[in-house]
């Protein structure tokens, strides 16, 4: 009896210690806590579409982590205001932010610019949208396909003129990667914003529009899509060639991830990245990605990782055509 | 015939209780959203969305667009009552309503500023029906190089907000000039005037450099004095009498045609409209110099104008799903979350949500009109607050407005500042809109010069091409050219008297 009630006790032990280790990483890791709140900044003004989205995957991060997070816009000089605020905020996984292709790697690689970060200074979390490039005409133009453009820019150099949606925008880099890679010369106009550009293509003003799968007016039957500038077909456009199917091998595009500050523990980023994850997957927020034209696109933080590495030597590879530029 | 029989099939679905309570509801929002400074209607839209996700579509963008018209009726109130913008379209509204509220008459300006905005807004909501078609066609005649030329008819219509001296109206047009040069170049994305702050990379923000200009400076100009002393006239009537409303038929006129025109241009702001529009009034008046000292037409025309402009805005976006303001892109991105494309396809898909939409915007304007003739009997009585606890009022919630435009502190600083550069052009009698009319224009002219001139490979050439930039420039030449005639003229007779004198 008293053998048995001595290994009880042990046993009792035993258990309470094994329930003691099994929960102390549970302790010293235990984020998000219920009571404290995560702000996600947004480098955009609200309103706009990176905003919109960005809300979409807060308000599905407050169902998955339980407690709540507020989107704060800190819009201004390209994000770069936003980008700064990100690397110098506390690394404990309450301060988060988005980051969106090209301009969170331009904003450091234009030496003008005066940045003080890269990419060591974020923990990045995960990709959510990839917005693929295309190449797009007006309906009645008479370019058929993109070699119908190319050998046009080729045959009266820096005559034909194709749009930007402003300096060192996805559209000023794939443009000069174009021309890069066919040797083609074109006419650049960097204009403000799509609205702008999509009124002087079907003004007649501009021969060629440089835009993303995600601009709705392309959708319209206004245009001709030429080729995207992606690995794969999209379905917002059935029947449209990638670049790369056409003999460019361009993949270029704006995207748009999440970041936390360098320093940020890994078990804290495993836990919002998979969060991210779980986020994009549920079918309410599939739909409302799809009424937007987004092309969702997860990567987990590895992934993102190799995809920033790629797209910044690239990047890197044509920022000296822009600086010659000016 | 077709459009009508549409536009009656949309008024059944406007009509609905639900939609009703949310054009209502979108329009006294709207109506706040402007009287309060700093916050403007793209920031009033862009906080709403998120309160839209889980209504239908058409209700969702009736409750956005009341919002969005909404903000330009109530950006006039403080304007005339305190010599605040509520909004960057009213900035202009400040100069004859300020006046007029100090002569007692704040109840006239501000009952006209609501029934003109009312006629502005149905005349571009009557054209988004009746000529969606031409006047689209027309917006796709603007390029960079036709919107350079209006640019630049704009910025020659300077000399027409000069007051004594003509000399001090263009020293300031080239301080709104300088001011707009701060930022990254348009262009080649070099910083420019930023002293290595990134805040100064966008430039100035303009809505903190107006609230300092007109209502931070008039609050340290009035400090000068005892408080006791700030007693405004006593309010005399609110309904305008018949001369004034015969008076307000060509400002409304105007308005309307100035605010839907420039309205469809992608790029164009409405203050622009309510800035050209001012100017036309003051060009039009048979007393352009009694303007500042509280002109009806100062106020009803360019109110008229930023409302006409504001329902214009949205033609392009029916018509072709272009986004032709900030606010307007915000809204077209609701129309995106609820799986519809603006454009010529939404007709064709889901002319109940379309048609249902365009009838919406004459029955928010109604409401409009009917929500603020009542109230401006209790906003004029604002003015009884004695002034020392009322300025302080004010300067806090500029505080507060310039603060929340980007949750920035600098923008504050910024504010603050123009308000003392504000005080001092004051005192030395410096106009100030012709700063803010350069400040407003200025980015625009020179980013819109440099595109076209990327778009011709550096040849001016280009701007002889376009027959609708030639028209523009001829124009430009005239305005300028003109007056210089009529002084020499004038030198001549006076000449000719001093000779007669001599003799």
């Amino acid at each position: 009896m008293a053998q048995y009630r001595f290994h009880s006790r042990i046993v009792g032990f035993f258990c309470v210690f094994a329930v003691f280790v099994l929960f102390l990483p549970a302790w010293a890791a235990e984020f998000p806590q219920k009571d404290k709140t995560i702000q996600l900044m947004v480098h955009w003004s609200a309103g706009g579409s990176s905003d919109t989205g960005a809300r979409l995957i807060a308000s599905g991060l407050e169902k998955e982590l339980g407690t709540s997070v507020v989107v704060v816009n800190r819009p201004g000089a390209g994000g770069q205001i936003g980008y700064t605020a990100l690397s110098q905020a506390k690394p404990d996984g309450y301060t988060i932010g988005s980051t969106n292709f090209p301009s969170a790697i331009s904003s450091y690689l234009d030496p003008n610019r005066k940045a003080t970060y890269n990419r060591q200074s974020f923990e990045l979390l995960a990709l959510h949208v990839l917005d693929p490039g295309i190449i797009a005409v007006k309906a009645d133009s008479p370019y058929k396909t993109l070699q119908d453009v190319i050998a046009a820019a080729k045959a009266a150099p820096k005559k034909l003129r194709v749009n930007t949606t402003g300096i060192q925008t996805d559209e000023h880099f794939a443009t000069l990667w174009l021309e890069q890679l066919t040797g083609a010369q074109l006419a650049r106009v960097h204009l403000k914003g799509s609205a702008p550009s999509v009124t002087a293509v079907l003004g007649g003003k501009i021969e060629v529009y440089c835009g993303n799968v995600g601009d709705p007016q392309v959708r319209g039957g206004e245009f001709r899509v030429l080729g995207i500038m992606d690995s794969e077909r999209n379905p917002f456009l059935p029947g449209v060639k990638t670049f790369e199917e056409q003999g460019y091998k361009i993949y270029f595009g704006s995207s748009r991830g999440f970041a936390a500050p360098a320093g940020t523990p890994k078990e804290v980023v495993n836990i919002l990245s998979k969060a991210i994850g779980n986020v994009t997957k549920t079918e309410d927020h599939k739909q409302k990605m799809l009424n937007m034209g987004l092309t969702l696109r997860y990567l987990d933080p590895a992934g993102y990782k190799k995809y920033w590495d790629e797209f910044e030597a690239k990047m890197r590879d044509l920022m000296p055509l822009i600086q010659k530029e000016s | 015939m077709d459009a009508f029989s549409n536009l009656m099939m949309g008024f059944s679905v406007a009509l609905l209780p639900q939609h009703l309570m949310l054009a209502f509801v979108g329009s006294l929002l709207g109506t706040l959203i402007g009287v309060l400074p700093g916050i403007g209607p793209a920031a009033g839209t862009a906080m709403l969305i998120p309160l839209t996700f889980s209504m239908g579509p058409t209700g969702a963008i009736i409750l956005l667009t009341a919002l969005f018209y909404g903000t330009q009726y109530g950006g006039t109130i403080t304007s005339v009552l305190l010599n605040v913008p509520g909004e960057a379209a009213s900035a202009i509204t400040c100069l004859d309503g300020y006046a007029m509220a100090k002569q007692g008459r704040a109840g006239v300006a501000l009952s006209m500023a609501a029934i003109g905005s009312f006629i502005g807004g149905t005349f571009a909501a009557l054209c988004l029906v009746l000529a969606a078609g031409p006047l689209t066609r027309l917006a796709l005649q603007f390029g960079p190089v036709e919107f350079f030329t209006l640019v630049l008819l704009g910025i020659s219509l300077l000399m027409g907000l000069a007051g004594k001296s003509m000399i001090k109206a263009l020293m300031m047009g080239v301080f709104g000039l300088l001011l707009a040069m701060i930022g990254m170049d348009p262009v080649r994305g070099l910083p420019r005037f930023t002293f290595g702050t990134m805040e100064l990379m966008d430039g100035i923000s303009f809505v903190p450099v107006i609230m300092g200009l007109f209502g931070v400076g008039e609050i340290l100009l009035n400090a000068e004095k005892p408080f006791a002393q700030m007693v405004l006239a006593k309010m005399s009537t609110l309904i305008p009498n018949r001369q004034e409303m015969r008076d307000s038929l060509g400002p409304v006129v105007r308005g309307s045609l100035i605010g839907t025109l420039l309205g469809l241009v992608p790029g164009m702001t409405n203050s622009a409209s309510s800035f050209l529009s001012y100017i036309a009034e003051k060009k039009s008046s048979n007393y352009p110099e009694r303007f500042g000292t509280g002109m009806l037409a100062g106020v009803v025309g360019p109110e008229t104008a930023n409302n006409a402009h504001a329902n214009g805005a949205l033609i392009p976006l029916f018509t072709l799903g272009i986004p032709a303001s900030p606010t307007v892109a915000i809204i077209m991105g609701a129309f995106m979350m609820h799986g519809l494309i603006p454009g010529p396809l939404l007709f064709k898909d889901h002319p109940g949500i379309a048609w249902g939409v365009i009838a919406s915007f004459y029955i928010g304007n109604v409401m409009l009109v009917i929500l603020n003739l009542p109230l401006i009997g209790i906003w004029v009585k604002l003015l009884k607050i004695p002034y020392g606890i009322l300025s302080a009022i004010i300067l806090s919630f500029t505080v507060l407005g310039a603060y929340s435009i980007n949750n920035s502190v600098f923008d504050v600083l910024v504010m603050t500042l123009f308000g003392v550069i504000g005080y001092l052009l004051r005192k030395m009698d410096f106009p100030l809109a012709p700063a803010v009319l350069t400040l407003i224009l200025g980015p625009m002219m020179e980013s819109s010069l440099r595109t076209s001139l990327e778009m011709s490979q550096g040849s001016f050439g280009i701007f002889l091409e376009s027959p609708v930039a030639v028209v523009f420039l001829v124009l430009t030449a005239v305005i300028l050219i003109a007056p210089s005639f009529s002084f020499f003229r004038k030198k001549k007779q006076s000449l000719a008297a001093g000779e007669e004198d001599l003799l």
